[in-house]
């Protein structure tokens, strides 16, 4: 593929599902059918023209394209480097599946033609950031995700969804004006906001100290980090599942993504470590990971303890750009493509649980594993990613993080590591072992009467349809895949993100 | 260049005719009074835009009225900034009669509307005149002509809390421009002249002989241009004077005029007063802070605000703000963006209380807490809202976020940060109270329980006009950005 057609390729992903948006809407007016079709095709062709990336960005080429100038020297631009192929990646993959999941889940609720085009619309604008060329571009794309996807938060419409959604809706804001001042501060001391000029700022003032304490506040805001995480608990498990699966497994990445870049384009890792702002983030990230792991444990709600568990998931990411070593790199990048696959798919189970039987208390659980087996043993599959049991992928994004922690001798993030994985077994556990093994209802009586012994447990598979099971078993498999396979794409992938930004070439 | 070049006085001279015209035309002639207003503005519109043509060709004018030179005559001057200012008076104005037209029928008593017509014509032309003068006798006849006309499309309404309004400002309105005349006769004194040009010239001399004299008239004039142009803590009028107005005077006002008196200010600070001497006081730093003040409070105030209207006036305060911070910068980048705020503001204010007249006319409803679910009966209305209000708390693609760029960007550029804080501060208050009226109007679960009548197509194309507007100059600054910049180098 050569560099026109590259650049076309990036063009047709980002406005391709914008531009279909409206299309979605008046197609919803007339048939459900249609309306379905054209998602699916949506962002099928979208995964598909994303993936077809791949051969150009192994090349080692860059692209970089500046559209148009909105202001002298402010400009909307694109560009195509191994991380934003990598995100793009990931977030159309995990598009897709969300996609289909949402055919027979949304069949049922109320909306869909309101929710179809805003999934559309958010596609085009996270790709959009993930393409994006310098942060003011990535700034419009994040704030427009960010502001439509409200819509996918209180799709609901009910009082505990709007006010969630209200939280969201000013937290949003408040992180945009916070990135807003770290771009203009950026732009003021270098002159560009351009990614492709390499360190913008590398002088340290106390101008570019602001400008670095907002992007993190604006990214971290986004990526869930303490203290600015209170609107994810609440905003992620009152939308409907499928778009739960998206908000915590992609839209959160944005905000690790923004961290990327700010943390290798704004600044250097010179700047970061001579000025321990590495250790800003580090503190920050061990707080999160600690936080999010140990209220989880907390939550009686399943999809509330899935949205702590991202919270804690996505302290990882920032703890493996704060070491800003390889392994810790390459660690915090493919906990990237992990956690994405993993939540994606846990959200995806959680929602058919509640869309089959109506619980939403894990405490209900009990028992539920024998009705839905299929379900559960994704959830589960997921679940014991989470923990880090090899060989899933779990397991090999925090081995990696665990090298990167000890070969910068921080033998205290690499303990925090160990720990915050027992909690994650400590409260995945509890949903998996019951919904199996406990014994409750008619099964109870029924072995009353067989004296305790042997205990008989009774499938009685009632399991959801194929189109909302074959997500999540894709992503199931996914999980094993990506640990266990000799060639890991997503890990070499992982790999060479590392190397770019910390050696500056490919190869 | 022949009739071309009479165009700075026709353009006044057209909109003062169709002044003393409409009450006529609407007595004898109802049918043709309002296509002949139109026609006045547009055609005074063309005329702007063949001045700007002009200014771009051949760079600034002047223009002796009656041939007289000045001394002795009232002289205009046409440069890029005033004819930017005249374009924004006229293409707004315009803008919005076409949308009174319709809600003026429903607001006012039919045999009213040849008197607001009139007014209308009367405002318009003082404004334009206010733009292009270069005469301080001259602006303060224009500004008493602008004032009245002003309180007179607000008491036009014949209600109790227009009267009270308009008497307030009235008065407040009043005492500005006495405190005005008495700065110009302080300079009068001094230096003989009236003629800006003639004064700066004089001034350095004077100020030596009688140094109070230039420290009592700046500060009157701040004084009276904050009170005309709602700068705290001299906004008191403000809000019950646009909020208990007719629609499209509230757009009018709060869109255009206060806008107008900022512009004459910044002609004061940076024609009239020569440069060192302006330096010698710190007159930007009493405007830098008083708009910084105006910026938070008017948001504050606005928060609490149960009446649309009313918030929206509020919302104002903090507008103007950053106008005047612009001013209060002192620096070439954020004074294009306080202009730049000049031009977007006076589209998305007067498309908010547009919105609002929308949403009056069709429903009766005024009280912010009824409006949940609005959007499920005027659907394309509460969508220009949100554009406007998109535009107020400055996201990307609309008009906001560039004068907020360009402010913030000459905050650091003069090395203060901290009103970039204050700009983002005021964003985000801006956001907490347009969210809420935003997220009820389209997320509301029961239906709308009001009646709703059909809102005619010519005020719904307006709004529709009104939310490419303001698209537009967020997403294609870059004519009108050159345009100001070029204008605001010939005043360093």
């Amino acid at each position: 593929m050569d560099e026109a057609t590259a650049i076309a390729v990036i063009l047709f992903v980002i406005l391709f599902p914008i531009v279909m948006t409206p299309v979605i809407m008046s197609a919803g007016g007339r048939s459900d059918k249609l309306r379905n079709a054209l998602t699916l095709g949506t962002s099928t062709v979208t995964f598909i023209l994303t993936i077809s990336l791949y051969p150009v960005v192994m090349n080692g080429e860059i692209i970089q394209l500046t559209l148009f100038e909105i202001l002298p020297d402010l400009e909307i631009s694109l560009r195509l480097d191994i991380l934003s192929f990598s995100l793009a990646a990931i977030a159309s993959f995990i598009w897709l599946l969300c996609t289909i999941y949402s055919l027979d889940y949304m069949a049922e609720e109320h909306g869909g033609s309101r929710y179809y085009p805003v999934l559309v619309f958010t596609l085009g604008s996270c790709l959009g950031i993930f393409l994006a060329g310098d942060f003011f571009t990535l700034f419009v794309f994040f704030e427009l995700m960010s502001l439509i996807s409200y819509i996918l938060v209180v799709h609901e419409e009910t009082e505990q969804a709007l006010k969630a959604g209200y939280k969201y809706l000013v937290m949003t804001i408040i992180g945009g004006l916070a990135l807003f001042l770290g771009i203009i501060i950026t732009f003021e001391l270098g002159g560009t906001v351009s990614l492709g000029v390499g360190t913008i700022i590398d002088e340290v003032t106390f101008l570019s100290f602001l400008a670095f304490i907002c992007f993190i506040i604006g990214f971290g805001m986004k990526a869930g980090m303490f203290p600015l995480h209170v609107w994810l608990p609440d905003a992620h498990p009152v939308a409907p599942s499928p778009a739960s699966a998206l908000l915590s497994g992609v839209m959160l990445k944005t905000g690790a993504y923004g961290l990327f870049r700010v943390i290798f384009h704004a600044f250097s890792v010179e700047v970061m470590q001579a000025n321990n702002w590495d250790i800003v983030l580090g503190v920050l990230a061990v707080i999160t990971i600690m936080l999010g792991s140990a209220v989880a444990l907390t939550q009686n709600d399943i999809k509330r303890r899935l949205a702590y568990s991202s919270v804690g998931q996505m302290g990882y990411v920032l703890l493996g750009l704060s070491i800003l070593n390889e392994n810790a790199i390459t660690g915090a990048m493919f906990h990237i493509f992990c956690h994405a696959i993993m939540k994606s798919c846990l959200f995806l189970a959680a929602g058919a649980i509640i869309w089959k039987t109506g619980k939403r208390l894990i405490s209900d659980m009990g028992g539920v594993g024998r009705e839905m087996p299929y379900t559960l043993g994704c959830f589960s599959v997921a679940a014991l990613a989470m923990i880090g049991i090899p060989p899933l992928n779990g397991f090999l994004s925090k081995w990696t993080l665990g090298l990167g922690a000890l070969d910068a001798n921080i033998t205290v993030y690499a303990i925090v590591l160990l720990i915050s994985s027992l909690l994650n077994a400590l409260y995945y556990l509890p949903i998996i072992v019951p919904a199996f093994f406990e014994i409750i209802g008619e099964d109870k009586g029924a072995n009353a009467h067989a004296h305790g012994h042997g205990h008989a447990l009774n499938f009685n598979v009632q399991d959801v349809a194929p189109r909302m099971l074959a997500p999540m078993v894709i992503l199931a498999i996914s999980t094993l895949l990506f640990g266990l396979s000799p060639i890991n794409v997503q890990f070499e992938l992982s790999q060479i993100t590392s190397w770019f930004f910390l050696e500056g070439g490919i190869f | 260049m022949g009739l071309a070049q009479h165009f700075p006085a026709l353009i006044i001279a057209i909109l003062l005719g169709i002044a003393f015209l409409s009450p006529i035309l609407y007595r004898w002639a109802r049918k043709t009074s309002a296509p002949a207003l139109i026609t006045a503005l547009s055609l005074s519109l063309v005329m702007g835009i063949v001045l700007l043509i002009q200014v771009h060709q051949g760079g600034t004018f002047y223009y002796h009225m009656g041939g007289w030179p000045p001394p002795f005559g009232v002289e205009f001057k046409v440069d890029f900034l005033r004819v930017y200012m005249l374009l924004v008076v006229l293409a707004v104005s315009l803008w919005i009669m076409v949308y009174a037209l319709k809600d003026l029928e429903h607001e006012l008593k039919t045999e009213m509307l040849g008197w607001y017509y009139s007014l209308y014509a009367l405002l318009v032309g003082s404004m334009a005149g206010i733009a292009l003068t270069n005469d301080l006798f001259n602006l303060f006849v224009l500004m008493e002509i602008c004032a009245i006309s002003a309180c007179a499309i607000i008491s036009i309404k014949e209600d109790r809390a227009c009267l009270e309004a308009s008497f307030k400002y009235l008065i407040l309105s009043a005492m500005g421009t006495g405190c005005f005349l008495l700065g110009v006769a302080m300079l009068y004194m001094v230096t003989g002249q009236f003629n800006y040009d003639l004064v700066n010239e004089a001034l350095p001399a004077a100020v030596e002989q009688y140094p109070n004299n230039m420290f009592a008239a700046s500060s009157l004039f701040i004084v009276a241009f904050g009170t005309k142009a709602a700068l705290f803590p001299l906004h008191v009028w403000l809000p019950d004077a646009h909020a208990s107005a007719p629609s499209p005077s509230s757009a009018m006002l709060s869109g255009v005029v206060i806008k107008i008196y900022a512009f004459a200010l910044f002609i004061m600070f940076y024609q009239l007063f020569p440069r060192p001497l302006l330096d010698s006081i710190p007159l930007n730093e009493i405007v830098l802070w008083l708009s910084t003040a105006g910026i938070m409070f008017g948001s504050i105030f606005a928060m609490v605000q149960v009446d649309l209207k009313k918030m929206l006036a509020y919302s104002s305060i903090g507008q103007i703000g950053y106008v005047f911070l612009g001013i209060g910068l002192d620096d070439t980048i954020a004074l294009t963006g306080g202009f730049y705020h000049l031009l977007v503001h006076a589209l998305m204010k007067s498309m908010l209380f547009m919105v609002a007249g929308v949403i009056i006319y069709s429903t009766g409803i005024r009280q912010i807490k009824q409006l949940a679910g609005v959007g499920q009966v005027l659907p394309l209305t509460m969508i220009a809202f949100t554009v406007g209000a998109a535009s107020m708390i400055g996201i990307p693609g609309t008009g906001g976020l560039i004068s907020k760029w360009y402010l913030a960007l000459g905050a650091l550029e003069v090395g203060r940060p901290f009103f970039v804080v204050i700009i983002l501060a005021s964003s985000l208050l801006n956001a907490v109270y347009y969210m809420p009226i935003i997220v009820n109007a389209f997320m509301h679960q029961e239906t709308f329980e009001h009646e709703a009548k059909p809102v005619p197509r010519q005020m719904l194309v307006t709004l529709v006009i009104g939310v490419l507007a303001v698209i537009f100059f967020g997403v294609a600054p870059g004519l009108t950005l050159t345009l100001l910049e070029n204008a605001i180098a010939l005043f360093f």
